[in-house]
């Protein structure tokens, strides 16, 4: 059993996020998505202020593959697992029963619902398609590990994925900091502009996410 | 180049043996639920070079049975990276080039138009004999020089040899001048830096100022905006935009100057006011490399940042504080500028004045200012034709400068052609057909009379991969494959290296789509249909080469390279030549005043300008807002769409929507930003259908409420609407896609001196009721 620091995590800088969505278009074309499903990675736009003092913030989110994962907790046919080996939460399609209680357990938002019912979300790219990754190999098993396409297309260079061990060490002190007082969910650095932190914090925590 | 960032491995699927079992679904889950059929072929990588803004990001394409079924960049590539040793990424536009390489909207088949006046399927034999005897019929009856290329959209080089040289005309159109940036393109050009003024050297600077550009989100290769967050982030450098609308480069700035529409170059003299005043320029370069100094420091004694503050709504210590930065930064401080100032009638000073700025502090060709980009010495046409032929439009003057009827329009001294002006042309039987490939001219201006002349034309071709209205209406339709069916070469000059000369070059991903062809193949089967019609051997010129390939390694042979070379290994770029800074010889001269130039000087007195940078205030060519039409609108551009031709893509629609937190509405087309304050006093909320009229032409579209916008000021995404190409299928083609036409509102307003249509316009905006 892989330790914590083992387990996967995202990355993101509001820093240099441009807000240009191309995350959510390369997640949905690597799994074969259509375009009006609703992402398993969203970039949402956070506004305030009032002409000329408007401030408008992109934040780009998905499953963050949490170390409690409610949404694993809460399932009754146990098809949602939280990775030992890579910390990835992976849902196995052919147990889901469809019944949404991921949805309502998951603060972020993340688990979506195809035309079939049945649930699928961000699997750190795993594998292609709704539904895969479940029993897939170990990230940290593979010789040479495949980013996920949201990382691999990020035009500004603000989404990273990779072992938390590695991915503290290229993040800030105060990042990785506040990474561990969160609940260890994902690396955000801190962005600059003091005015506007809060808009980020507002976009990062579970009662608000996606608003 | 280097794959790894810090201990993290950023490799791409193919690169990798572990990716094998992930890969396997690759191609089999496309039908969107990942149940269905298991894949078969083998997985492969090939390259591209991204065209769907022009601007020739690398692409890696993953391929499996005939299929593109993903994309990613190329590390370290020019244009599509931020340099040596970084990721190379694809925006949300070049992504969309796998679901344009398979889109079953797109022209499968080439169409000729019958004698009842409907499109019909035909042979490309049928399509390419149906051509030639059009175009010869049409040299006969009106004269070849009375037609009109509008192909400058193209990625390979010989549709001006076919239009131009071979077939005699000599009326062009090009995306560029005539409607993107033409004040940009031209001042530049004059002033003694090329157009070179637009891109800055960004990973060297100190200082950048965005001016007029959202060069995070609407850039002309990654690069820019990559380039921008690296200087940033490595030189500490000091963004500044100015910009009416709030954007994500304003977001991102150090300072956001919200300037009052069309003043920019009230500001840019108010700039030059205090760097003269406070002694802040380059001396040395103003007294050995510069002309018109003296006229120029006049124009910017009448300008002092008060004056300048009235006028731009801007704060006086605000302008001071951002010519002091710019100017102690310099020479490692460079302008960005492109469209945004350019697109207005007083946009010609504007630019001018604005790119003076550059000679003032002496950045030009200096680290992290304004680098004079050179492009790598591939062949010309006429290097490689090894068959003679007559040129047959040598001789010729375009309409616009020989004809009487246009003694009243400046542009004639500058330009051979404007685009607000073809629909006179072609009531004065002076342009009576037209080739338009990927060009959207239906969408740059003057758009209703432009229909009405596309419809009053003798011969329409349209090279396209889409039902759109120049294609709907055409009498010959040629479907051409996407980018990634083709072999192409792209160079240029501005990239992520401002040391090196640059090629890219890349094989097709996959076949042509369909019953469509490649545009170098489409022309070289007019060719040999016109060789045949004519009994002209000018037109077997093409013959020489077997096939794209042979001609674009002819292109690369100075360079001692083959498109095979390119294509292969871990990237599809090559640094091909070193080039230093300052370059420029001793008697480089950067002009501030224009006297000098005869065309300029003489197309400015017409005008009632002058040719030394001046404050010349909106309205004085172009709208001015009234009682009747209170707001002036612009249209403007996100990361996601580029000219006319990406809107059909749903992927982008979609992701268009969600970003303006419209997705749950019924609706894809472009929306009107305007300012809670406009919008409370005429009862319209986010998400409302609003009709917007000016005094020629009027449309709907759906209402964004924000703070981001301007009061008084009100904005749109162009390339939407009314002739867009159709998104709801074959059988739906003569039905409109979402949103509007945003140049329906556009007549004549245009710069007097290049022609680039004005996109200032006056308007007032109402509820349009219903749903």
């Amino acid at each position: 059993m892989a330790v914590e620091e083992d387990h996967w995590v995202f990355y993101f800088d509001p820093n240099r996020c441009i807000g240009c969505h191309a995350c959510s278009i390369s997640c949905k074309q690597f799994h074969g998505r259509d375009a009006d499903a609703d992402d398993w990675r969203t970039v949402t736009h956070h506004e305030k202020g009032e002409y000329p003092e408007v401030a408008e913030v992109p934040v780009s989110m998905s499953c963050m593959h949490c170390h409690d994962a409610p949404c694993a907790e809460v399932c009754p046919t146990e098809a949602i697992e939280k990775r030992d080996s890579d910390g990835i939460v992976t849902v196995d399609q052919d147990a889901c029963i469809g019944c949404k209680y991921c949805g309502w357990a998951c603060p972020f938002g993340a688990p979506t619902y195809g035309d079939n019912g049945l649930m699928s979300k961000c699997n750190m790219c795993l594998d292609q398609g709704p539904g895969s990754g479940a029993g897939a190999e170990s990230k940290n098993e593979q010789d040479d590990p495949i980013q996920p396409n949201c990382v691999s297309d990020c035009v500004g260079d603000a989404i990273k994925a990779g072992p938390q061990r590695e991915i503290i060490k290229e993040a800030s002190q105060a990042a990785a900091e506040r990474f561990q007082s969160n609940d260890g969910r994902v690396v955000v650095e801190p962005f600059r502009g003091e005015e506007n932190l809060d808009m980020v914090e507002h976009a990062a925590t579970p009662e608000h996410a996606g608003d | 180049m280097s794959e790894r960032v810090g201990t993290l491995t950023r490799r791409n699927l193919l690169k990798t043996a572990g990716a094998a079992a992930g890969a396997a679904a690759l191609g089999g889950c496309l039908t969107g639920d990942g149940t269905d059929d298991s894949p078969s072929g083998e997985l492969s990588t090939a390259f591209g070079n991204c065209w769907m803004c022009s601007h020739n990001c690398g692409q890696k394409a993953s391929v499996r049975d005939g299929t593109v079924v993903n994309l990613t960049g190329v590390d370290g590539h020019p244009r599509g990276s931020a340099g040596p040793d970084t990721e190379g990424t694809l925006c949300p536009k070049g992504l969309a080039q796998l679901d344009k390489t398979h889109d079953p909207k797109r022209i499968k088949e080439p169409h000729i138009r019958d004698e009842d006046g409907n499109l019909q399927k035909v042979s490309w034999d049928e399509a390419f004999q149906y051509t030639a005897e059009r175009l010869v019929e049409f040299d006969e009856n009106n004269g070849a020089e009375t037609f009109l290329d509008a192909t400058s959209w193209a990625e390979t080089s010989i549709f001006r040899t076919v239009w131009r040289d071979l077939y005699g005309s000599p009326e062009r159109i090009s995306r560029g001048i005539h409607v993107c940036a033409g004040p940009t393109f031209v001042t530049g050009g004059m002033m003694g830096v090329g157009s070179n003024n637009r891109v800055p050297d960004y990973q060297n600077s100190e200082y950048i100022i965005a001016w007029g550009r959202n060069v995070l989100n609407s850039f002309a290769g990654q690069f820019e905006a990559k380039g921008v967050l690296e200087a940033i982030e490595n030189n500490g450098a000091t963004l500044v935009t100015i910009d009416p609308q709030h954007t994500i480069t304003a977001q991102k700035s150090e300072e956001w100057m919200p300037i009052e529409p069309r003043t920019d170059g009230a500001l840019a003299l108010a700039m030059a006011n205090v760097i003269i005043e406070e002694e802040r320029y380059d001396e040395a370069f103003v007294e050995n490399h510069t002309y018109g100094f003296e006229a120029y420091r006049e124009a910017a004694a009448e300008m002092p940042p008060e004056r300048a503050a009235a006028i731009t709504g801007l704060d006086a210590e605000q302008i001071r504080r951002v010519a002091r930065g710019f100017a102690e930064a310099a020479p490692q401080a460079g302008i960005s500028v492109w469209t945004g100032t350019a697109q207005a009638g007083n946009g010609w000073k504007a630019t001018q004045n604005i790119t003076a700025l550059n000679g003032l502090v002496g950045n030009v060709d200096r680290p992290g200012g304004l680098r004079l980009w050179k492009y790598p010495a591939t062949a010309s046409f006429g290097e490689v034709c090894e068959q003679d032929y007559t040129n047959r439009a040598e001789y010729k003057e375009p309409a616009l400068k020989k004809y009487d009827e246009y003694s009243d329009y400046p542009v004639r001294h500058i330009e051979g052609i404007a685009h607000n002006l073809v629909p006179e042309m072609v009531e004065n039987d002076h342009i009576n057909g037209i080739v338009c490939h990927h060009d959207d001219p239906l969408k740059d201006g003057n758009a209703e009379a432009w229909i009405e002349a596309i419809e009053a034309m003798d011969l329409v071709i349209s090279i396209d991969a889409y039902w759109n209205g120049v294609s709907r209406r055409a009498d010959v339709v040629l479907p051409e494959a996407t980018q990634l069916e083709k072999d192409t070469l792209g160079t240029g000059n501005w990239s992520a290296y401002p040391n090196h000369k640059w090629v890219t070059g890349a094989k097709a991903a996959v076949e042509p789509q369909w019953n469509t062809l490649p545009d170098f193949d489409i022309l070289t089967g007019i060719a040999d249909a016109m060789a045949g019609e004519t009994g002209n051997d000018d037109w077997t010129i093409f013959q020489q080469w077997d096939s794209h390939e042979e001609f674009i390694d002819d292109q690369l042979s100075t360079l001692d390279l083959t498109l095979e070379e390119l294509d292969s290994g871990e990237t599809n770029y090559e640094l091909v030549e070193e080039y230093d800074y300052e370059q420029y010889s001793e008697d480089f001269t950067f002009r501030f005043d224009l006297d000098q130039v005869d065309s300029f000087a003489k197309a400015a007195e017409e005008a009632g300008m002058d040719t030394a940078p001046e404050w010349i205030p909106p309205g004085t060519y172009g709208d001015s807002t009234s009682e009747e039409y209170p707001l002036e609108f612009t249209d403007v551009r996100s990361v996601f769409f580029s000219h006319g031709s990406n809107q059909p893509h749903e992927r982008l629609q979609d992701q268009f929507a969600k970003r303006n937190r419209l997705s749950g509405e019924d609706y894809r087309g472009n929306y009107l930003y305007l300012n809670p304050e406009d919008a409370a006093e005429r009862g319209i909320e986010t998400g409302d259908m609003v009709a917007i009229e000016s005094k020629t032409g009027s449309g709907e579209l759906m209402a964004v409420v924000t703070q981001r916008a301007r009061p008084g000021f009100v904005t749109a995404e162009y390339g939407f609407g009314q002739t867009s190409a159709i998104t709801t299928g074959e059988d739906a083609r003569e039905k409109s896609a979402d949103g509007m036409n945003t140049m329906m509102l556009h007549d004549m307003q245009m710069d007097p001196i290049t022609g680039q249509v004005d996109r200032h316009i006056a308007v007032d905006v109402a509820p349009a009721g219903g749903d």
